[in-house]
């Protein structure tokens, strides 16, 4: 099979895939959360034309996410005043035009410089943007932001997108449209050159390339389609506040982008699902949700560079061999202890949590995974710090023998590859 | 009016050189290490939290000579057992784990001391008024914290400029990959940079807690500045720091002085720049700093006393 | 025959200290060009100013008659000028294949085409086939560039600097770190590649200089004290004295 013929395949199945997904979850929780994903696709897979194509670390990507979503919102607003026929699955092209003459504005100070300096300047440009949005109200609302009514806009074929499967629908499509054309892109000349830059930028200079003007470049379609993903947001919410914009928001898609893997184009896709999908269940099962976002990814910065997608290209050549099932053994030894150590942490920051935070208005009594407790006492805690201390022992002693399987079965997979 | 410039003057310097206590261990680190630690305005957090924790148990005194020093040897736990660890993946990766820190810290100060503002209070010994102006009073707090800083300036130079070691981090601001040639022990150089410069944080925390306020969301409030100081000052430069520190100070406490619209200005006719033409001078003070970046960026891409180019 | 390289009177200080000292060198089109000089004496440096990595004090740089001092590396290679580096310089996460079209996009004028798929650019991919074959590295084709051995790099290196069609080529010390049958091999791609084209070379190997070159140059302490043919540089006197000689009886 040809690389182009797997290309198509894949991106075949991707249909497939956003198409059939409300029909086995019908729920309108889930459609939402589903829309949310679709919306966190495309912005991540935006930040990684940056962070994982071009090699550019950015900490204010939601400005571009953010202030298509309010262009997006007055164009709703506007449209609808004006009784201009216009409807709603357009909306993300002016999200496009906002992102891109943001991407320029911004992009023609920030690309100036590379590396630590351009991430620095991400950040300030960032705040300068947040703090000029709290001052100019009449644009932007303030706290509440500014808010529109989708369904009044003209209809497009007869849908009027009031029901949120309507707006999946919408979404999937322009997910759909967002995520081909990024692929297209990495396959330019353009962006090849970005991933040259990203490695070598002296040498690039050197073949005849000027790397500020691919970093603008980069920097401007990406802003593009982070505005995309903006509008997309607006008209899933019909609102838009400076929230959107936030120095959270882009800590969110950095997140997001790292979690999935940098490294890979489909890695961002992984990590925006499942930050979206703990984003909105977890903060219905635990207060601390923020702490595990973040304990999460300084762990994936520390022990697991690659994200997932590395994770799973790292197995790729040994799966294909053959040669998984020689893994099985030494991982599914590692998972009780893993298990254990999650279970610990987990619990002890729940008991910390509790104590520090509720105890005080609701008493020390709660439960934990289930079972009744006081976080008062000590028993939970000595059970917890034995558990966490048993398994991490566990797990010190029986990892190299998982490292060495893995690294038996890679070398014997990569030697008999052709 | 003469008092206003004269107040203005004395909390512009004294918060650029708050300002300038936390930008140089930044800049020392950076330069040194090519870290960029997003976490440094977290030690400034994480001392002020001290601080308070231990005024309220012990007394400020205590506070203010065992806050600085924990928080140090947070910093230098956090080199030698996290960011070693990530060395080997670059720059990048070492960055966004000071970014994630950065992150968990603020949670678990909310964790431990609740999302409120805490009453750390300035201590009884200091909290007089140390002179007066026309019918304005100055606290004698803040002429403490102006000290405080002022000697820490001193030290910080003294030691720069008159012993070894201070040499040796001179050698590594203007050529970093010379000093592992001077034959010293890297490793062991960048945790004490990392944890002095934590300290350092840490101190302005624990003296700038009882005059500012202690909140969870100081980090997050402070952090961007501080880089607007070290990218505006030039990187790896010291002296661009300082300057940019005295400078972003005044400008700012300036601004939030000045109680004018451009629309008290120039009349009526402000009203073509909508909301802008209404905004005060004081209501945009927080956004002078990144305005000062961007024109830096613009026209001195390497910053006022930088030449470095990354 | 017309001048495709013309220094004159090139300095460069840093600090204090003054590194290229008033330097004049002429290359002739078509000629391979040797630069010799004991270490230190500002070779790479003077690669450096004419490359436009780092920009001469003062004096000027012309290339085929056009004044270049002071134009940023992406420019000068735009017109014509190409160079390799002494320590490998290449990109390393991606294939040997994708490296060497890297040099070949901006001649080809597909500048930052994003609208083309890059694999259905028949004559980018030709070309870079054809430097694929012509430094030996075929059988690499889809390997990551940064696990390929120190000679293979070597070989990419010359490759990506070649692949442009440049008219001028620079090569600093292409055979340093070399066995001997690497250097051979090397020596073969030098001559083959610099086929119809000025060669400008810093090499410190003099079996390799005297075996390709048409004139040397010899730089010491910042300055060109000689420039002529391989057979008059041998006899010449300042140059044995200042250099050769030792290296000779070495």
């Amino acid at each position: 099979m040809s690389a182009t013929v797997r290309t198509l395949l894949a991106f075949a199945l991707f249909a497939v895939a956003l198409a059939i997904m409300p029909k086995i979850f019908p729920s309108g929780t889930a459609l939402t959360m589903m829309s949310l994903m679709g919306v966190a696709i495309v912005f991540a897979l935006s930040y990684n034309m940056l962070l994982g194509q071009t090699g550019l670390l950015s900490f204010g990507h939601a400005v571009y996410y953010g202030l298509a979503g309010f262009a997006a919102i007055h164009a709703m607003n506007w449209v609808v005043r004006n009784k201009i026929g216009v409807s709603l699955p357009f909306i993300p092209i002016v999200g496009a035009v906002a992102g891109l003459f943001f991407g320029i504005v911004f992009g023609s100070i920030s690309t100036r410089r590379a590396g630590t300096v351009f991430a620095m300047i991400s950040l300030g440009l960032g705040e300068l943007v947040v703090a000029i949005t709290l001052i100019m109200r009449g644009v932007f609302g303030g706290e509440e932001g500014i808010s529109a009514n989708r369904a009044k806009l003209e209809p497009f074929f007869g849908f009027k997108f009031g029901p949120q499967i309507e707006v999946y629908y919408l979404i999937a499509v322009w997910c759909f449209i967002c995520v081909a054309a990024m692929y297209a892109l990495t396959r330019t000349p353009f962006g090849r050159m970005c991933n040259a830059v990203r490695d070598n930028p002296e040498r690039a200079e050197f073949v005849g390339y000027s790397t500020q003007r691919v970093r603008f470049i980069a920097f401007c379609l990406s802003a593009l389609f982070a505005g995309v993903a903006g509008a997309l947001g607006a008209i899933t919410f019909e609102l838009v506040n400076a929230q959107a914009l936030s120095a959270q928001q882009s800590g969110l898609v950095l997140l997001m982008s790292y979690v999935g893997g940098v490294g890979h184009f489909f890695g961002p896709i992984i990590g925006a699902v499942l930050i979206t999908l703990l984003q909105i269940s977890l903060s219905d099962i635990t207060k601390a949700w923020l702490l595990y976002f973040g304990l999460m990814f300084i762990f994936v910065v520390m022990f697991w560079p690659g994200g997932i997608a590395g994770f799973i290209d790292q197995h790729r050549p040994i799966v294909r061999s053959g040669r998984f099932g020689r893994l099985l053994p030494s991982y599914s030894a590692l998972a009780l202890p893993v298990a254990g150590i999650a279970l610990g942490v987990i619990g002890i920051i729940e008991l910390a949590h509790h104590q520090l935070v509720e105890a005080a208005s609701e008493g020390s009594k709660m439960k934990l995974f289930g079972i009744a407790t006081d976080s008062a006492t000590v028993a939970p805690w000595l059970a917890l710090v034995a558990l966490l201390a048993v398994a991490g022992l566990v797990f010190r002693a029986i990892w190299p023998k998982a490292a060495e399987a893995f690294a038996t079965a890679n070398a014997a997979a990569r030697g008999a590859a052709p | 009016m003469l008092e206003l410039i004269t107040f203005s003057t004395l909390n512009g310097v004294l918060y650029g050189m708050l300002l300038f206590m936390m930008a140089s261990g930044l800049t020392l680190i950076f330069s040194m290490m090519g870290v960029l630690n997003f976490a440094h305005a977290s030690f400034y957090m994480i001392g002020a939290y001290f601080g308070f924790e231990i005024s309220r148990r012990i007394g400020f005194w205590p506070g203010f000579i065992v806050a600085p020093l924990l928080v140090g040897a947070i910093g230098a736990l956090v080199e030698r057992y996290g960011l070693r660890r990530v060395h080997k993946y670059g720059h990048v990766a070492e960055l966004l784990f000071t970014f994630g820190l950065a992150f968990i810290i603020e949670e678990l100060v909310q964790m431990f001391w609740g999302k409120l503002p805490v009453d750390y209070r300035v201590p009884p010994s200091l909290d007089f008024v140390a002179f007066r102006l026309f019918d304005t009073t100055y606290p004698a707090y803040r002429m403490f914290m102006l000290a405080t800083a002022v000697a820490m300036f001193v030290f910080l130079f003294l030691v720069l400029k008159r012993t070894r070691v201070g040499l040796i981090i001179q050698a590594a601001l203007t050529h970093p990959s010379m000093v592992a040639m001077l034959g010293h022990d890297v490793p062991r150089v960048f945790m004490a940079v990392f944890g002095v410069g934590a300290a350092l944080a840490g101190l302005a925390g624990v003296i700038a807690g009882p005059a500012l306020v202690t909140q969870p969301s100081m980090a997050a409030l402070l952090g961007p500045i501080l880089f607007v100081v070290i990218v505006v000052g030039g990187l790896g430069s010291l002296a661009g720091a300082f300057v940019a520190s005295l400078l972003i100070g005044l400008v700012q406490t300036f601004a939030v002085a000045i109680n004018a619209s451009l629309a008290d200005v120039i009349g009526p006719s402000a009203d073509i720049f909508g909301d802008l033409g209404r905004v005060t001078v004081a209501q945009i003070a927080p956004v002078i700093p990144y305005l000062l970046l961007v024109l830096v960026l613009v026209f001195r891409p390497t910053g006022l006393l930088g030449n470095r180019e990354s | 025959m017309s001048t495709a390289l013309k220094l004159t009177d090139l300095r460069k200080s840093f600090g204090p200290t003054e590194i290229i000292r008033g330097l004049n060198l002429e290359v002739k089109q078509g000629e391979r060009h040797a630069i010799i000089g004991p270490n230190g004496a500002g070779k790479s440096t003077m690669f450096h100013l004419v490359s436009g990595r780092i920009h001469p004090t003062s004096g000027t740089v012309e290339l085929k008659g056009e004044d270049i001092t002071g134009l940023q590396p992406f420019e000068i290679n735009r017109r014509g000028l190409s160079r390799s580096f002494q320590v490998t310089n290449i990109f390393p996460k991606l294939t040997v294949f994708e490296n060497i079209r890297c040099g070949v996009l901006w001649a080809l004028g597909y500048r930052y085409s994003f609208w083309r798929f890059i694999d259905n650019l028949k004559d980018a991919n030709a070309r870079a086939e054809e430097v694929m074959d012509l430094i030996g590295l075929s059988a690499r084709h889809e390997t990551p560039a940064g696990i390929l051995t120190y000679a293979e790099q070597r070989a990419l290196e010359i490759g990506i600097t070649i692949a442009g069609g440049a008219d001028v080529i620079m090569l600093d010390e292409p055979t340093a770190g070399m066995s001997h049958s690497e250097t051979d091999h090397a020596v073969a791609l030098i001559r083959k590649i610099s086929e119809g084209r000025t060669l400008v070379m810093v090499e410190h190997d003099m079996s390799v200089v005297f075996g390709l070159a048409d004139r040397i140059s010899v730089l010491v302490y910042g300055q060109i004290i000689a420039s002529d043919t391989p057979q008059a540089i041998r006899a010449n006197k300042a140059v044995r004295e200042a250099y050769l000689g030792e290296e000779a009886s070495a």
